[in-house]
């Protein structure tokens, strides 16, 4: 679990609003290589936003994105480009459902000729093994229970040997039971030293994982820090007062 | 288990079947015919007055329509509906040109003519204005007239010697082909005889042709289209036992006339009981004798055809506007063809397919020489299109946002996403959608008879009006429909619980 100091990441006074609603009021951050932030946030103050304007699933209004060499927030830049390396994993899985598991994961990199059906189909095995449910390969989504459709889910975003994974709370839609499945796969990539930015109610798993712990509140980050200061010290009375709610 | 229900559920069908056919021959057959009650032509007013639309006939009884006598005028597309309307007593009488009146009083031992006539008119054939064709035929008239040949026609159809003199032709069409319009229910100037029109319009068309070296054709059509074709060139003249009226010469130009009649009233005979001929008696007229069966074939094959075609060409227009109207609601382009793709959708949904089809013969077509299976195949095609269109864009709406977005997450561009997620499974969800379709598809061919195309229910009809028998024909097209929509709603159902097996395994 080391952060270097190669940047992958960096947001300009990020801007976003939906009609005359201001969701995300000026955002500024740098998210480097090895990283795993945890974003935690009362409802409604543009989580879910944020992270869908960083490969944008949404428009940002103003402000600046940018990965590596792309300008994310310049219409003319190959957005799916950007996509291939900076994975999304969804709360509600989103699994294909008219493809086995294995097509799941095989479909983008072979579609996209990053890899031959072969390749893939070593790489689908890989992950599948990675994330325990090889015998389920030629399963169809709907037979699977929530925990092994998310896994599914991480595993096809893996396959694009993505440089930054986007978590936008993978385990709020789960039974309990299977919570600590899927936190153990994100665990594992953490310390394999992925780059992840994870929204997330889990404060306990927040508190173990990460690097870095982001606050925030009507459309900024209030306070940004290293876990144990985070949780340990918060620092402005709306965190406070948020842990107090929550742990 | 599965075979079991299936066979279980083709007894229930065929039993439900047989029970219905039971209940409605019973009701058929149970009712009295209203006694008749127009003795002469004083009686006619304040009655139900059967007419075939557009004819002399039909102008005639339309004064009593609105001279206070509270007549009532029924109008029919063809003679025979009306003489089929008297028999079951829904009218009273039928005021129709002579020689039909008696030749249908002649087939029919439950009807009569009236001694009582009305006024004279000439018979005259209907050509589109300032079309020389007049000329070359009138010359050619005068001629028959003179050598006797249209006496003879005459006389082989009514009076004494009927059948004794057959018009032979010469055939010698060397100099193109003329087509001919006519309306082939209206005996004995024109009716289908073992699959062919014939009667003395259609000697006298044959006699002229072979005169002037010209080869006939003849096309079948409703009445009041006649005048249509005729003037938008479609067809090179009309005959149809068609009188010369004013209106009528607005519109077209008139040939000398070629034989005289009188309306007569045709009515029940009161003192035939109505020969109520056995169950058996009536299938074997109506299905076997002449092999009449080949009407409903013939007409079923094309039904297969328009409808196997037009889905085809439905599906293709509708798939690519529901592409284009998905991709603008996507990511707002193309602008253009969007706008092209609804003002199609919203023009076809917003018209009756009736009146496309018209619009598509007469009027699209009027000028070029097609198919009319062509014409109808078009016409549904294109109706269709427009349906399956927004079935095809309810299927890609109803997909859920997050599997686009997990798609292109990925970095799958749209086209792929639609390609391999989106429309695979909108496919799915609109199966039944387009079976239903394609069931109201096959069904909506049956209107084709209006352009004169022999479809399956037309083919029913000709023989109704052979026949004068309405049951047999129409349960048995209604029979072959109802079956070809079980077995297609059979064949999706099936196709249905496959894909959807595929999910669960
Ligand atoms: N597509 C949209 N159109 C209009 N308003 C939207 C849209 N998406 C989000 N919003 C609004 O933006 C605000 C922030 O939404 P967002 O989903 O980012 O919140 P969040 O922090 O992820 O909350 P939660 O914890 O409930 O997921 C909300 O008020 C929401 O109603
Ligand atoms: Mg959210």
């Amino acid at each position: 679990m080391s952060v270097s100091n190669e940047v992958l990441l960096t947001v300009t006074g990020l801007e976003k609003s939906f009609g005359e609603n201001k969701v995300l009021k000026g955002i500024t951050t740098e998210v480097k290589k090895g990283e795993v932030i945890s974003i935690i946030g009362p409802s409604g103050c543009g989580k879910s936003t944020f992270l869908r304007c960083l490969n944008r699933l949404e428009e940002a209004t103003e402000g600046e994105i940018k990965f590596r060499d792309y300008t994310v927030t310049d219409k003319s830049v190959n957005i799916n480009e950007v996509r291939e390396k900076v994975g999304m994993v969804f709360q509600h899985f989103d699994l294909f459902p008219n493809m086995t598991v294995k097509q799941n994961i095989m479909l983008a990199p072979v579609q996209l000729k990053l890899m031959s059906v072969e390749e893939a189909d070593k790489r689908a095995n890989e992950l599948l093994t990675r994330v325990g449910l090889l015998d389920k390969a030629d399963s169809y989504p709907a037979m699977l229970s929530g925990g092994q459709q998310q896994r599914i889910a991480i595993a096809r975003c893996m396959a694009m040997n993505p440089e930054i994974i986007l978590f936008d709370e993978p385990t709020s839609a789960l039974d309990p039971e299977m919570v600590g499945e899927v936190l153990h796969i994100i665990e594992e990539l953490a310390e394999e030293g992925m780059t992840m930015l994870i929204v997330t109610h889990e404060m306990g798993f927040a508190r173990q994982v990460s690097t870095r712990c982001m606050f925030f509140n009507e459309g900024v980050i209030e306070e940004e820090n290293a876990p144990e200061e985070f949780f340990g010290n918060p620092k402005s009375n709306r965190l406070k007062d948020f842990l107090s709610k929550v742990l | 288990m599965k075979k079991h229900s299936g066979k279980r559920r083709l007894a229930k069908f065929g039993t439900l079947l047989i029970v219905l056919t039971c209940v409605l021959s019973l009701a058929a057959c149970g009712s009295k015919v209203k006694e008749n009650t127009v003795l002469s032509a004083d009686d006619v007013a304040g009655k139900t007055v059967g007419v075939q639309l557009g004819t002399t006939g039909d102008t005639f009884v339309s004064d009593l329509e609105t001279d206070g006598s509270n007549t009532k005028v029924e109008r029919f597309n063809k003679g025979a509906d009306a003489v089929q309307a008297l028999k079951q007593g829904k009218i009273d009488c039928v005021i129709i040109d002579e020689q039909p009146a008696l030749k249908f009083a002649g087939s029919n031992s439950d009807l009569k003519v009236l001694d009582e006539e009305y006024a004279d008119e000439e018979y005259a054939i209907a050509f589109a204005k300032g079309n020389s064709l007049r000329m070359e035929i009138d010359g050619a008239l005068e001629e028959l007239k003179s050598d006797g040949t249209l006496d003879k026609i005459l006389s082989n159809y009514v009076g004494e010697e009927i059948g004794q003199h057959p018009y032979v032709s010469e055939n010698n069409g060397s100099k193109g082909t003329l087509t001919m319009a006519t309306n082939a229910y209206f005996p004995p100037y024109e009716y289908y005889d073992n699959g062919k029109v014939t009667g003395i319009d259609a000697d006298i068309a044959q006699a002229f042709c072979d005169k002037l070296g010209y080869k006939l054709v003849i096309e079948d059509m409703e009445f009041d289209s006649i005048i249509t074709a005729v003037s938008t060139g479609k067809v090179d003249f009309g005959m149809a036992g068609m009188s010369v009226t004013e209106e009528r010469k607005q519109n077209v130009d008139f040939s000398v006339s070629y034989a005289q009649s009188k309306q007569s009233i045709l009515v029940r005979d009161p003192e035939a009981a109505a020969a109520a001929s056995s169950f058996s008696a009536k299938f074997k007229a109506d299905f076997l004798d002449d092999a009449r069966y080949n009407y409903i074939l013939k007409g079923l094959v094309n039904t297969l055809i328009i409808t196997v075609f037009a889905a085809l060409i439905g599906i293709v227009i509708g798939f690519v506007t529901a592409m284009i109207r998905s991709a603008y609601a996507y990511t707002g382009k193309p602008k253009f063809l969007n706008l092209l793709a609804t003002l199609y959708i919203t023009i076809i949904r917003g018209t009756p397919t009736m009146v496309q089809l018209l619009i598509m013969y007469y009027v699209i077509f009027a000028s070029v020489n097609a198919s009319k299976i062509l014409v109808a195949v078009l016409a549904f095609g294109l109706n269709s299109g427009a349906y399956v269109s927004e079935i095809f864009r309810s299927g890609i709406m109803s997909i859920d946002k997050g599997q686009t977005e997990a798609a292109r997450s990925l970095g799958l561009p749209y086209g792929k996403t639609m390609r391999f997620v989106i429309l695979p499974q909108a496919f799915k969800n609109v199966l039944p959608a387009l079976a239903n379709e394609a069931i109201v598809l096959l069904k909506e061919t049956s209107i084709s008879g209006y352009i004169g195309l022999n479809d399956m229910t037309r083919g029913g009809d000709i023989i109704r009006s052979i026949t004068y028998d309405a049951m047999f024909p129409l349960f048995g097209v209604a029979l072959i429909y109802l079956v070809l929509v079980v077995v297609l709603s059979g064949l999706v159902s099936k196709l249905e619980r496959r894909l959807r097996a595929n999910e669960r395994k």
